[in-house]
């Protein structure tokens, strides 16, 4: 027989709730705010990256005072979206788009009709051609797109990977290209290595330095000085990839976002 | 002995694996112990009486990995653990405890364990020396992935990784099956998989149909790309080959086996020497095929 005094006391999972709400700036502007309630939040956050602003709110709290939050700091969150907002982010429309971002330069795009969706370099002339039939969708060309990225993508980590396996204790399980919103690379416990598919868009140094990290991550599984002085054998100037990726891995990774989404 | 399902690794060519023989042997099969959920290691691939562990012809080198896994189910533990925490509830009055009820099902595994069957298996792999490639006859990943660390076990170490394609294999694929030439020898085959570009879109998979029609036409118009595709190499092998790069349904046709049917069938051995040469060339022969294809990854820097 069910004790529901046991059902009572037995702890809740955490459900994460998501929900968008609006302010007025003091410019007239109306910005659309991710509201998000986790139960894991202990007080009122407000935060603005790149992909907007966010507010989050813990278990107990009530959505009105969320409101006077937002209303309290709306002169900040004005200036902090001013900040992070990112112009002029290329974007991926049909027979408009003339070139597209790869390993740190922009290459230019023609379009043709196909009798499939396919997106390929064009070695001779150093262009990319995106074929489309007539009936084809945002869809199937943004899946074109991502394709080839992740080719590209696996083109230079098959170029790379050699040189450094020697060294390692054991290569990884398998490399597996995500978007991934914050991180550029993890390793997983079981020997997987993912690698954020923006990567492809920075500059070849900054990306094969991040391989050249979460390869390290075989022998030292942390952010050890030992893991640091591994990275720094395999990977000298890894200091100013580092800095590039402060510098320029927000937009690098809204780029991604832009072409990718619908 | 014919492999079904090729996943593929390489490895570097310069691999010394002079000392294969002897490092197999340390890791030999084990029978599995009365207390032990499974066992595993390296088989004669010439099954029981075989007395070597691996076998070589030319650059090619057969091995078999075997496995021994009792049979537990689930519901036969929580069935007599059910019956014993009844038992002591009538006996004491009161329900175990969460921590009693865990013991309880340890002590009942444990009893188990020894009258478990155990379920023998094996998995044979290909080391190709020449392309740097290992061959698992799997289509499970997982599978072959622990075929490789047993063989990296054994060796100490073995950088094998999972085949890596430099253009988009679906990509590839769509363009074969919409009229765009086929690598030399290939020849498309009546089986194919489509799937819709956008997440969880439509899949459609088709068998025995003409995959060159209007049919498969208008789906490919519509965005749809070709996620699986049945090939046939010069008549000798066909095979189905997916975006994971994983070749399924490989059998050897009529054109190869029929050089097979003149050996002499008496000898067991002299048999699967036969099979495995053949096998060994036709499976090369597709991976040098498929290699400049898919514009696959080497290993060596």
């Amino acid at each position: 027989m069910p004790n529901p005094l046991r059902r009572l006391l037995a702890p809740h999972s955490p459900v994460i709730e998501r929900d968008v709400t609006s302010v007025v700036l003091d410019d007239g502007r109306q910005v659309e705010i991710q509201r998000v309630r986790n139960p894991r939040a202990r007080r009122l956050r407000l935060s603005v990256d790149e992909r907007g602003a966010r507010l989050t709110l813990p278990t107990r709290a009530s959505l009105k005072s969320g409101e006077r939050f937002l209303e309290d700091h709306r002169t900040w969150l004005a200036d902090q979206l001013a900040r992070y907002t990112l112009t002029g982010l290329p974007t991926l429309q049909r027979e408009v788009t003339t070139s597209l971002p790869l390993r740190g330069t922009m290459v230019p795009l023609r379009w043709s009709a196909g009798r499939f969706t396919s997106l390929e370099f064009d070695a001779a002339t150093g262009e990319l051609d995106f074929r489309l039939p007539a009936r084809a969708g945002e869809a199937a060309m943004r899946r074109a797109l991502r394709d080839f990225y992740e080719g590209q993508a696996r083109a230079d980590v098959g170029r790379w990977m050699p040189r450094y396996l020697p060294t390692l204790p054991r290569p990884p399980r398998r490399v597996v290209f995500k978007v991934m919103s914050s991180q550029w690379g993890s390793l997983a416990p079981n020997g997987v290595v993912a690698l954020d598919l923006a990567l492809v868009l920075a500059r070849p140094a900054a990306f094969e330095y991040v391989l050249v990290h979460e390869l390290c991550h075989l022998l030292r599984a942390d952010h050890s000085r030992a893991f640091w002085r591994e990275v720094e054998l395999r990977c000298a100037n890894w200091r100013e990839e580092r800095d590039y990726f402060h510098a320029e891995g927000r937009r690098i990774k809204a780029t991604l976002r832009t072409l990718l989404s619908c | 002995m014919f492999f079904r399902n090729l996943t593929l690794f390489r490895f570097p060519t310069s691999l010394d694996l002079s000392e294969l023989e002897s490092r197999l042997a340390e890791c030999a099969l084990k029978p599995v112990g009365a207390l032990e959920i499974s066992s595993r290691g390296f088989v004669s691939p010439f099954g029981r009486d075989g007395e070597t562990l691996s076998h070589g012809i030319s650059d090619a080198i057969w091995l078999s990995v075997g496995t021994e896994e009792k049979i537990l189910p689930g519901a036969v533990v929580n069935d007599l653990l059910a019956r014993k925490l009844e038992e002591i509830e009538k006996k004491e009055g009161r329900k175990p405890g969460g921590r009693a009820r865990k013991r309880l099902k340890e002590d009942l595994v444990h009893e188990l364990l020894p009258r478990a069957f155990v379920r023998p298996g094996r998995t044979d792999a290909l080391l190709d020396l020449g392309h740097g490639l290992c061959i698992v006859d799997s289509s499970s990943r997982k599978a072959a992935e622990n075929v490789v660390s047993e063989i990296r076990h054994a060796l100490g170490s073995f950088p094998a990784l999972p085949v890596n394609a430099e253009v988009a294999p679906r990509s590839v694929l769509t363009g074969w099956i919409a009229g765009e030439p086929l690598p030399e020898g290939l020849s498309l085959g009546d089986e194919c998989e489509l799937k819709d570009a956008a997440d969880k879109g439509a899949v459609v998979k088709c068998q025995r149909q003409e995959l060159q029609g209007d049919e498969i036409g208008k789906h490919l118009e519509a965005g749809k790309q070709v996620t699986r595709l049945a090939l046939t190499l010069d008549d000798h092998v066909s095979f189905v080959l997916g975006e994971d790069l994983v070749v399924r349904k490989f059998k050897l046709l009529d054109g190869a086996v029929d050089a097979l049917e003149s050996t002499d069938r008496d000898d067991m051995r002299a048999e699967l020497d036969a099979r495995f040469a053949l096998m060994a060339a036709e499976a090369k022969r597709l991976f040098s095929v498929l290699e400049p294809a898919l514009k696959l990854s080497r290993a060596d820097d």
